[in-house]
């Protein structure tokens, strides 16, 4: 028992965040970061949205700046006056939905942000996605419960427990005592095998994120070829999110939800990653 | 009866009797022309009074022409009738002359033809297939400006949705016996659309020279693009007839003419278009509408139950392009259901374009009671004859819904309603933001860094070390049960002291004795039973308590018995140190069990 203590105690000085570096960037990013917070609180959406944008123009980067940042633009969006301006007429519908999932590519198991992105996305003309299959949906499902790194850990747990108990089958003098050292062991080792697995599956859809969303004031459209001569196939609003597969010039090829492809300005479209 | 039935039929027949003149309009000096007046009753005789044709020559005339035919149809009579006074005129100068009115009367009544005037010019001097000599080819006849095709457009500089007409004529001054083939050119970026036209043909001047006019197409060109836009040529292949008076074989009976046929291939000159974007400062409502509209709507009634249907009408009317106008946007408070906008379009194609009206139907279900305000709809458009923007809109509204009582089924709050075919749900808004400070920078990935492969190495190391020191423990174990085996030796060494002492100085009697105090004691101190109570018996059912199992409990039994026996028996010497033995080995098996 003491061995485990001693792996867990190792993890935990491993999982320590790193302290950042350049103090001096980091107080302003802190008063940028407070003065948004209290103007998104005064209902200035405006200036909260720019304080915020201030803040990830300085290198911070988190779940929770991304989350209040596609806030403050969905609220600046809805701040329209009916007859004058339409709601998003500036193309904050797309900023919110860009940075809902750029705090939840940060953190898959940030359940607001989820929340609010559906809401988002709602405002969208986005096509439903093909429905997967039960087995991909659980999958998803389970990796978003948790950072990559949180199942990193679960998985270096279950590999330890996985050994001592190994051991306690290998060392134990009553036969009772090696059977549960056996059979935990087994199921310990099948978790180690799943968490590794849901981990890596993770680092690679954060690492590899090819998805972008559609950031244009209105609707933008989409062409058969990268040439604006092209019959348009379909019209995205902002804040649809695809996939890019290749570029051209100021042409970007992506792959939308339902599986359809076509070219669209690159200028109306911004990655998440 | 019958008689008088014709008669009054034929009366009202002649009551209306028409009187008109027939010329063309331009013609070219020295060219003769014919005028016609025709008359559809039964003149007078002599009544026929000439104009005097003034600026003209009269080559021939007046010869007249009757005509009278009688039809039966579904047995009604009818007859037709009608005289042609006509006259052969030669222009002796250019300029614009006027044939005066002709008078004739049809009984007893005097009718007048309109004054007609005629434009007379003089024809440039190139050209004039009939001034050509015989001796040339039927071909060479036809002179290359003879046949003209042109494509004309109303306007080269249009806004982008604004139309133009663009039509085909062909203008020849020889006769066209067959349009052979006809190549429209591709309109791309219009988008175009055929209209129907007068096809009759008309005297037109083109570069000085008269020339019949047939438009052969005429469209309707709406751009979709802005920038210069050319439109490519068109081609066309007609027959053209050309007569040949033969003075060589010149035929007695049949004449001299001969008539021939040639083909010619004609191509239009291409067209640029310039079209304009729209300017600057366009409202949010505008949607591309290009034209002159006016909006109409028909509001519900402003007293509605709750779960109640009722829809907004909107009609937008005018010219323009009405076909690529999209529904204006109507914003529904959001208890408010809203179902599929209804379009009904009633548009029209005419040479200024399209026009006429498209109505939105929008129909919703008022949900949950309270006062809603309709926010106004609008309806912007962009007017190319002025260059401005015009933004219509309806009027705002106030709707009181009232509750209808079934306030519990309404899905008023939170609840899903229909839109466009997919579920939505209502009255949603997202979360409040995350007040805390400043979150530190997101931590990257750490799986497959070297960080996380020295853990992994670091446990698998963990687990070979600890199975290396455990195994030696294990092994160690199995030398602690050895010296719990000797501790338990001990007590019985302990105990089986006194006996060994006298084992060794030989006195066997004293040997038993100390043998049987010595198992008594134990059991006595050992399980704390006064000695007085101790049979075998108890000892049997003590030690099966604790335990110990009855063979080693038999066996302990049995020393005693054979204590006691030997006691006074005498017996080899081997045999106290076998007993002494046994006794220590059943002893040090009862610590074993009874110490763990």
């Amino acid at each position: 028992m003491r061995s485990i203590t001693k792996i867990l105690s190792i993890i935990a000085v491993a999982l320590l965040p790193v302290v950042g570096s350049a103090a001096d960037g980091r107080t302003t990013a802190e008063a940028c970061w407070k003065e948004g917070i209290a103007a998104y609180e005064a209902g200035d959406y405006a200036r909260a949205v720019d304080n915020l944008e201030q803040v990830v123009a300085l290198g911070e980067a988190s779940a929770d700046l991304y989350y209040n940042l596609a806030g403050a633009y969905f609220k600046l969006g809805q701040q329209y006056t009916p007859g004058l301006s339409r709601p998003f007429a500036g193309g904050e519908l797309g900023r919110a939905v860009l940075n809902y999932h750029r705090a939840l590519r940060l953190n898959p198991a940030m359940e607001d942000a989820r929340y609010n992105l559906d809401i988002a996305v709602d405002h969208t003309n986005d096509t439903e996605a093909v429905p997967e299959s039960f087995i991909a949906t659980v999958w998803l499902a389970l990796r978003n419960m948790m950072t990559s790194n949180g199942w990193t850990v679960l998985s270096l747990v279950a590999l330890a427990l996985t050994l001592a108990l190994v051991l306690l089958y290998l060392l134990a003098e009553r036969m009772v005592w090696r059977k549960v050292g056996f059979f935990v062991a087994l199921m310990m080792g099948i978790i180690f095998i799943t968490t590794t697995a849901l981990a890596l599956s993770s680092r690679t859809a954060v690492v590899e994120d090819e998805r972008a969303v559609v950031v244009c004031n209105d609707t933008t459209p989409v062409h058969a070829s990268p040439d604006s001569a092209s019959k348009i196939i379909r019209r995205p609003s902002q804040g649809v999110t695809i996939t890019l597969l290749r570029s051209r010039g100021d042409w970007s090829e992506v792959l939308f939800l339902d599986g359809e492809k076509g070219w669209i300005r690159t200028a109306h479209v911004e990655k998440i990653y | 009866m019958l008689v008088l039935v014709a008669l009054t039929s034929s009366c009202v027949a002649w009551g209306q009797v028409s009187f008109t003149v027939d010329a063309p309009a331009l013609t070219a000096l020295g060219q003769p022309f014919r005028v016609e007046f025709t008359v559809d009753a039964e003149p007078e005789r002599n009544s026929f009074k000439a104009p005097a044709f003034e600026g003209f020559e009269v080559l021939a005339g007046p010869s007249v022409s009757t005509g009278h035919s009688i039809q039966f149809i579904n047995g009604k009579q009818s007859s037709t009738y009608n005289c042609t006074y006509t006259y052969v005129l030669l222009p002796s100068e250019s300029g614009t002359f006027t044939i005066g009115s002709a008078s004739i009367k049809v009984d007893g009544k005097s009718y007048r033809t309109r004054s007609l005037p005629v434009e007379v010019i003089a024809e440039n001097s190139a050209g004039g297939g009939a001034q050509q000599p015989a001796e040339q080819s039927p071909e060479s006849r036809i002179n290359k400006d003879d046949i003209v095709l042109k494509l004309l457009v109303s306007d080269t500089e249009v806004y982008k949705g604004e139309s133009i007409r663009a039509w085909l004529v062909l203008y020849t001054r020889v006769n066209i016996d067959n349009i052979e083939s006809l190549d429209m050119p591709s309109f791309d970026g219009f988008w175009s659309q055929e209209l129907t036209f007068d096809n009759t043909p008309s005297r037109e001047q083109l570069n000085g020279r008269v020339y019949e006019a047939y438009k052969i197409k005429e469209l309707l060109l709406s751009p979709q693009q802005s920038g210069r836009i050319v439109i490519p040529a068109a081609m066309m292949s007609v027959l053209a007839q050309v007569v040949v008076e033969d003075k060589r074989h010149f035929d007695p009976i049949f004449g001299g003419r001969q008539i021939y046929h040639v083909a010619r291939e004609l191509k239009t000159a291409p067209i640029a278009i310039d079209v304009k974007e729209f300017p600057a400062g366009a409202p949010a409502s505008f949607n591309g509408a290009v034209g002159s509209f006016t909006l109409a709507s028909r509001m519900p009634s402003s007293e509605l139950e709750s779960n109640s249907a009722d829809q907004i009408e909107i009609t937008i009317s005018g010219s323009g392009n009405l076909k690529f106008i999209t529904a204006p946007r109507l914003m529904l408070p959001e208890s408010f259901e809203k179902y599929d906008t209804k379009v009904v379009d009633n548009v029209k194609l005419a040479a200024s374009g399209t026009s006429g009206s498209i109505t939105y139907t929008y129909p919703f279900v008022a949900r949950s009671a309270g006062e809603f305000r309709i926010e106004p709809v609008l309806f912007s458009y962009f007017d190319p004859t002025t260059g401005e923007y015009h933004t219509l809109s309806t009027e705002a509204m106030t709707i009181t819904v009232t509750d209808d009582g079934s306030a519990a089924t309404a899905p008023a709050v939170g609840g899903y309603a229909g839109y466009g075919g997919t579920m939505r749900q209502l009255d949603r808004d997202i979360r409040y933001i995350h007040t805390d400070r400043l979150p530190h920078k997101a931590a990257g990935m750490m799986v497959l860094t070297p960080l996380y492969w020295l853990v992994v190495v670091l446990i698998v190391a963990l687990f070979v070390v600890a199975y290396v020191l455990l195994r030696k423990r294990i092994r160690d174990n199995r030398n602690i049960v050895a010296r719990r085996m000797k501790r338990a030796d001990k007590v019985a060494v302990q105990r089986l002291g006194m006996a060994r002492r006298s084992m060794e100085e030989g006195n066997r009697h004293a040997f038993y004795e100390e043998m049987l105090r010595a198992m008594w004691g134990y059991i006595s101190d050992k399980f704390n039973i006064p000695v007085a109570n101790l049979t075998k018996e108890t000892i049997r059912e003590v030690l099966y308590r604790r335990g110990v199992a009855t063979d080693v409990a038999e066996q302990f039994c049995e020393i005693i018995s054979r204590s006691e026996e030997a006691q006074y028996a005498p017996s080899a010497e081997g045999d106290m140190s076998e007993v002494y033995a046994f006794a220590a080995e059943v002893i040090s098996k009862i610590e074993d069990v009874v110490k763990r």
